[in-house]
């Protein structure tokens, strides 16, 4: 999901939001008129708003709520698959800090708003009072996603049946570093199910060479190696197989966009002598200490890295 | 004491040995090559990088323009990619009429290697025999899909078309064809002693090399290791058929000679059974949405196609373009360790090593 | 020396066969109904759906429509509708999208031109190619 995607979703939520505060707020006056009813005692706090008596307001802000956790069982079903991008998590703290925000907003005008004239204002602190609710619901729901985000993570439908190897794997790697190395590890179940370890980039080459020497792991076979342009960050992946254990490990490492460099693995495994000059010609990627780094499609006069995300063709001629 | 000096020699981009536009530098001391470079990219298109830029359907295309001689698999392989995706159900007579026509590929492409191996080795009739051969099953693949080379057959969920009336009958009538004409080309090649002199002890790697080097396909096979994707990790159907992998010990061309040789006669077996099991009706086109959108997240699947172990990687953001697509191609991998093989090789064994490898360029380039 | 022996013996076997090979521009190539060959389009048909052009790998299709001029009927018709046979791949995907199969393949291949501008298709040169027409078009 790009951030415009997400900006969209938050804007959609929002606006949903307000028209369910506006209609609570058009019930409340229709309901005014008819009892004729004077200004009721404003809340003092956001939870006082779901006891209050007003039965008509509770089940605006019921369904107000409804309204939120399904927008966010359908975010963080968005989100699924998304748990290993930061973004994913920074977007959620800025949401939430919209929410408090908001609230906070929310009470400063009700503080206001009891200051004022109270004959006058009863309409004024009503619509205050529901964008408070509102705010609360926002609340309530963003703490929602968040749950639901942690329930998605923690109970997969079924666990994997190549679980236990990477399980495995993983107290492999234990025994051999005392601190963690990895940034993340999950099974990917959209690749048939393989393993997939994400390495921080300066434990990158050592784990590599543990991979390939260690007779538990024994990947003496590198399938695929190539990089990606993720815009926020470059990534390796590199698939492993080992014909001794008939296990395959997909190893993964991200970088800096602006200055991706990263070691060469083509001394551990000769194979990847070419795909990493690929990746350096296609991407721009630097890889240390490799044997012989060119630009292996495009030729050393080419300028720009095309499947760089920001690539602009450059001719001469043009 | 002769007194010798290094000399450098350019071979290609243009020479019909190659293959294709492949480029070799090599320094040669008398007869002996003491150093070779090659250099690649003449043929380099951008596949990956256009691909980001279509549906999937439009990327199959150009699929077909990567390994042209076995254009079935490369269909095949972005298809499987995308459907394993998002765990589609493929029908089963799609999945017969996959494996019959991606059979059929593969034999079509071992007969273009035999002729232009042995055709580089300077024997020149055996590439008309290949040829006439070839030339059938390129009309029986005509037939289905209306492509002679560039197939365009294979769609997301299926196949275009279902075999036309009668069509399986002559994929049945072929195969015993092929199996009497395979028996005359060990008669014609198989037991020629110029030629055993020629491939034998020839550009010999071990099989740690191979490992190493991350070869795949026969070029890993004829080390001795029993590796074929179509049995250790069956994808499509393949688990239904009996057949075996082809191996050989010795790790060099002749080696290599005899698993290519060894594998048209084993998928004429897959052909046998899977034309006998052909279901008689079904759909060839399972239930795809309109618009093709793999969920949020990546994949890497690999198969067996004949030059090797042909992968495919897909990054999607959930829209109709893929953000990332790349190819894992084995003509690619399985050239890197020319350079190797080539050291202190006597000049004339150059292209007979080069051949043995079986590459295709426009899979190398990309 | 016996290889070699046996290896002459099967091409002895191989002199006495059926010739196979094609008289070619003399006589016809005999092709299967599905070939892809370059496209005849059928300008009453199209309703003006853009699906080709959008479909087309290689952005080859150019076209536009008009308004019918019958004004009581709705929708549009064909005005102009080019192909770039530059660049076209005959991949077959237009006449695949094609719900009134407005577009077809026919069995011609033959496109041998002298000047590359001559490879621009217009309407007219589409709808005139008429012969050697596909007739399964849809799968």
């Amino acid at each position: 999901m790009s951030e415009k995607d997400k900006e969209q979703l938050k804007k959609e939520a929002a606006e949903k939001a307000r028209a369910a505060a506006q209609r609570k707020r058009e019930e409340r006056e229709k309901k005014k008129e008819k009892s004729n009813d004077s200004a009721s005692e404003m809340p003092q706090t956001t939870e006082d708003v779901t006891s209050n008596q007003d039965l008509e307001k509770q089940k605006a802000a019921a369904a107000a709520k409804a309204k939120a956790a399904a927008l966010a069982k359908k975010k963080a079903k968005e989100a699924e698959g998304t748990e290993t991008e930061p973004t994913a998590n920074q977007d959620l703290e800025k949401q939430k800090a919209i929410a408090i925000a908001k609230a906070k907003a929310a009470a400063a005008a009700k503080r206001k708003a009891k200051n004022a004239n109270e004959n006058g204002d009863s309409e004024k602190a009503k619509a205050i009072a529901a964008a408070k609710a509102k705010a609360a619901a926002a609340a309530k729901a963003k703490g929602k996603i968040t749950q639901a985000k942690e329930t998605e993570v923690s109970e997969p439908i079924t666990p994997s049946p190549q679980q236990p190897i990477l399980d495995r794997y993983l107290n492999i790697v234990k025994e051999h570093y005392k601190d963690d190395i990895l940034e993340d590890s999950y099974i990917n179940r959209m690749s048939k199910h393989v393993p997939t370890i994400v390495v921080k980039l300066e434990h990158y080459y050592s784990l590599a060479l543990l991979f390939k020497q260690h007779s538990g792991l024994h990947f003496e076979f590198l399938s695929e190696l190539h990089g990606t342009d993720f815009e926020t960050y470059m990534e390796i992946y590199v698939h492993l197989y080992s014909f001794k254990n008939k296990q395959s490990v997909a190893l993964k490492v991200k970088m800096d966009r602006e200055n991706p460099r990263v070691d060469s693995i083509a001394s551990i495994w000769p194979g990847a002598n070419w795909p990493e000059c690929e990746a350096y010609d296609l991407l721009g990627i630097q890889f240390t200490n490799h044997p012989d780094l060119h630009r292996i499609m495009l030729g050393e006069d080419w300028v720009g890295h095309p499947l760089r995300k920001d690539y602009e063709p450059y001719d001469v001629e043009v | 004491m002769i007194r010798t000096e290094e000399m450098l020699l350019n071979v290609g981009p243009q020479h019909p040995s190659t293959h294709g536009v492949f480029r070799l530098v090599i320094k040669i001391d008398g007869e002996m090559i003491i150093d070779a470079k090659p250099v690649i990219g003449y043929l380099h298109r951008g596949t990956e990088k256009i691909a980001e830029n279509l549906q999937y359907t439009q990327i199959i295309p150009y699929t077909d323009r990567l390994d042209y001689l076995a254009a079935m698999t490369n269909n095949y392989v972005l298809c499987h990619a995308v459907e394993t995706m998002m765990e589609l159900e493929i029908p089963e007579r799609a999945e017969y009429l996959r494996i019959i026509t991606m059979e059929l590929g593969r034999i079509a492409s071992h007969l273009v290697w035999w002729g232009t191996y042995l055709l580089d080795l300077g024997a020149t009739s055996p590439f008309l025999y290949a040829f006439r051969e070839r030339e059938m099953i390129i009309n029986l693949l005509n037939e289905i899909s209306g492509g002679r080379l560039t197939f365009n057959y294979m769609r997301v969920g299926g196949v275009k078309w279902d075999a036309p009336d009668g069509w399986i009958e002559k994929v049945k009538a072929f195969i015993p064809y092929m199996r009497e004409q395979l028996a005359g080309y060990g008669d014609l090649v198989t037991g020629n002693e110029i030629f055993l002199n020629r491939v034998k002890g020839i550009g010999q790697y071990t099989k740690e090399e191979a490992m190493d080097y991350s070869l795949s396909g026969a070029n890993l096979r004829c080390t001795g290791l029993a590796w074929d994707l179509r049995k250790n990790e069956p994808y499509s159907i393949y688990d239904r058929f009996s057949f075996e992998i082809c191996t050989a010990d010795t790790g060099d061309a002749w080696g290599r000679y005899q698993v290519r040789i060894q594998e048209i006669e084993q998928s004429l077996r897959i052909l046998e059974q899977a034309v006998e099991q052909f279901p008689e009706t079904g759909e060839v086109m399972g239930k795809v949405p309109k618009v093709i959108k793999p969920p949020k997240g990546e994949t890497f699947v690999r198969i067996e196609s004949p030059r090797g172990e042909i992968g495919c990687y897909i990054a999607s953001e959930g829209k109709k373009e893929p953000y990332r697509l790349k190819f894992r191609r084995p003509s690619f991998y399985n050239l890197q360790i020319l350079p190797k093989l080539l050291v202190g090789q006597n000049m004339a064994n150059l292209i007979a090593i080069l051949g043995a490898i079986d590459i295709v360029l426009g899979e190398v380039d990309g | 020396m016996f290889g070699l022996a046996k290896g002459l013996k099967y091409t002895l076997k191989n002199m006495t066969r059926k010739k196979l090979t094609y008289d070619y521009p003399n006589e016809p190539l005999p092709l299967p109904d599905r070939f892809r060959g370059i496209q005849k389009f059928y300008p009453e048909k199209c309703i003006v759906c853009n699906q080709c052009a959008n479909i087309c790998p290689t952005d080859c299709i150019t076209l536009t429509g008009k308004k019918h001029p019958d004004s009581s009927k709705r929708g549009k018709i064909i005005d102009t509708y080019d192909i770039n046979f530059e660049i076209c791949i005959l991949c077959d995907l237009c006449t695949e999208v094609c719900p009134t199969e407005a577009i077809i393949m026919t069995n011609q291949f033959e496109l041998a031109e002298y000047s590359r501008d001559e490879l621009f298709k217009d309407l007219v040169w589409l709808d005139e190619n008429d012969t050697q027409l596909r007739r399964e078009n849809k799968a």
